[in-house]
């Protein structure tokens, strides 16, 4: 009897094994196809070939949710994919205790069957199926554990907004409770009675077992703590947030607003009570004789100023041009002067005296300069121009003895064409 | 008191020391006991020391109320209330230029060049800016939007609400005394019992 069981039991796991590594082979063999289901939601059947899909869903890779759908991935795949790349958008938490419990119940009593019967193959292999469940117990919290630190690590930074964060938080403290509960089923004392009197199963359900989950058992009491922690600083970054937004929009709407008179208030809040600045400044001492030497230090170590060479010529040039800047001025002045005289020869069309306008207009020019201003401006005429005007000289020997002519005034008219 | 001299400097200067502005000095402060010591220094001077609500920032507050004090608070106070709304402003531009989830905190950090490249490209935050930098707290008389964060900034490390801990990089750190301003906001806000929320309301938050 027991050679055919083992040998039926040898052939059904070397089936398992064949299939298993099969469809193991085929998630390889897609793996850039199935990923990008994951990513999706959906499979794009047109990255595969019919037979491939075929044999996908033949595994329970892959299943069409309902007739109208697209093929996805079964959920305990997208399970697997977002343990393994801690995806906690998509990461499931498994707090179910009490299903797992009842198979180590059933399985402790059938190792106790078959050991009270002597069948030792038997009872070697409950007890391995034994002790698989029992680390799936343990396996099930250091997984949750281990989801809900990275969520915590991350500041929940797998989601956008504030209020996601505060909500994905909200979440996780929904699932760390459930898990505690899950914890409080396990009854050590159950567990004791299911032990006794045999070593491996006390070592198994009571040693092994509760070190790990009085570890897990604090260390999800400590996530509690940080979770909270955390919901309470999203909360108040919330309550900032909104603080700043109303209040910059209440006094935008309300420009000439002015709070109460706080600094004047007998009893002053402690927040406008801030003093004016105190610089302290310091100078040189003298009365000390032991800091002598370091203030001759000090003053030798200055950088000297190196004596600025100021030679004449920079300062007459300076001058110059200053000079030249201001004749520059009158100079100009006076030409102007000059050809408002020569345009109202122009205008006037008759003769006109240069002297007469000259104390008609009470311009400031000197007399002398005048007429050499008017007769320079005449000389500088081009040929044409000059003809125009008819320039007659007013002169005067300087007297009798000397014959040279000095020009008393100068009268300016238009030739006649 | 003689190893608090540096400290003791920087808070009869006027500023605020936080985690952020002197971290050292700041752990000195939270002691109750360097407290003691420096109000019992700081007496003659009529000073003393000042904490907002939670403790995350001193500061030098008058110890003896007297006239002159009273008219130094108020035109401090006055001065206060005219930066609110600049600074709040300023506040909620920097988060949504750099598409922040939650509002500048102390100790967040602000580069320059990306805050200028993200506002440069964004028509609405250009306009935003420029209409921020003319206000008379920041008092920008340029065009150029470089020119105008770079003072916006510059006014706002003056005033102590952001460090430069590098002269020639250009990136901020947010003090301590950003929670000071939220303080004095939300204490106005209690005081006078503004129309201003913070809290989500039930909606919100289902």
């Amino acid at each position: 009897m027991a050679p055919t069981d083992s040998g039926s039991s040898t052939s059904t796991a070397s089936n398992l094994f064949t299939i298993g590594a099969e469809r193991l082979a085929l998630l390889g063999k897609h793996h850039k196809a199935l990923m990008q289901g994951y990513l999706d939601g959906f499979i794009d059947e047109t990255a595969f070939s019919e037979g491939a899909l075929k044999k996908l869903i033949a595994a329970r890779i892959l299943w069409r949710p309902d007739e109208q759908q697209a093929l996805a991935l079964r959920p305990l795949v997208s399970e697997l994919i977002a343990s393994m790349v801690a995806d906690e958008n998509r990461r499931q938490i498994n707090a179910d205790v009490a299903e797992k419990l009842e198979q180590i119940r059933n399985r402790v009593q059938a190792y106790r069957d078959a050991q009270y019967k002597g069948d030792y193959s038997v009872a070697e292999l409950q007890l391995q199926r034994l002790t698989e469940h029992v680390h799936d117990l343990s396996g099930q919290f250091e997984e949750a554990i281990d989801s809900l630190w990275h969520r915590l690590n991350s500041d929940f930074g797998f989601v956008a907004s504030l209020d996601d964060k505060i909500r994905e938080n909200e979440r996780a403290q929904k699932q760390l409770r459930r898990l505690l509960d899950g914890l409080v089923l396990l009854d050590f004392s159950e567990l004791i009675e299911l032990a006794e009197g045999n070593n491996h199963l006390r070592k198994l359900l009571v040693s092994q077992l509760q070190n790990q989950l009085s570890s897990h058992h604090s260390s999800l009491l400590e996530v509690q703590k940080r979770l909270v922690e955390l919901l309470a600083k999203f909360r108040q970054q919330q309550a900032r947030s909104m603080l700043i937004t109303n209040m910059a929009a209440f006094l935008r709407q309300h420009p000439k607003y002015q709070p109460a008179d706080y600094p004047n208030r007998s009893e002053l809040p402690q927040l406008f009570n801030q003093a004016a600045a105190i610089k302290p400044q310091a100078a040189i001492a003298l009365d000390k004789a032991s800091e002598r030497q370091i203030l001759a230090e000090l003053v030798r170590a200055l950088p000297r100023h190196k004596a600025v060479q100021l030679s004449d010529t920079p300062a007459a040039s300076f001058g110059q041009q200053w000079q030249d800047e201001a004749i520059a001025a009158r100079q100009q002045a006076l030409k102007t002067d000059v050809e408002n005289f020569y345009l109202r020869v122009i205008d006037h069309g008759g003769k006109l005296s240069a002297l007469e306008y000259l104390a008609q207009q009470q311009l400031e020019w000197d007399s002398e300069i005048w007429l050499y201003q008017i007769i320079a401006e005449y000389q500088a005429l081009p040929q044409e121009e000059k003809q125009m005007f008819a320039i007659i000289r007013d002169e005067a020997p300087a007297s009798s003895m000397n014959q040279l002519l000095l020009i008393r005034d100068i009268s300016l008219g238009l030739k006649a064409a | 008191m003689l190893q608090h001299g540096p400290l003791l400097e920087r808070l009869l200067a006027g500023d605020f020391i936080c985690q952020v502005s002197d971290e050292d000095g700041f752990r000195r402060l939270s002691i109750e006991q360097t407290q003691q010591e420096i109000n019992h220094y700081l007496r003659p001077l009529n000073r003393r020391l000042v904490a907002n609500d939670d403790n995350s920032v001193f500061f030098l507050g008058y110890h003896e109320l007297t006239k002159e004090a009273r008219e130094q608070l108020s035109s401090q106070f006055a001065l206060t209330v005219q930066s609110l709304l600049p600074l709040l402003e300023w506040l909620q531009l920097v988060q949504e230029t750099m598409g922040r989830d939650s509002a500048l905190t102390a100790g967040d950090t602000i580069k320059l060049q990306e805050f200028i490249l993200r506002t440069e490209d964004n028509q609405s935050l250009r306009q935003r800016l420029n209409q921020l930098a003319g206000d008379r707290f920041f008092n920008s008389q340029s065009e150029q939007l470089d020119n105008q964060i770079k003072l916006i900034f510059r006014r706002l490390k003056e005033h102590g609400y952001l460090l430069q801990p590098h002269h020639d990089r250009q990136y901020y750190i947010v003090t301590g005394k950003i929670d000071y301003l939220i303080d004095v906001i939300r204490f106005i806000r209690d005081e006078e019992h503004l129309p201003v929320d913070d809290t989500p309301t039930q909606e919100a938050l289902i």
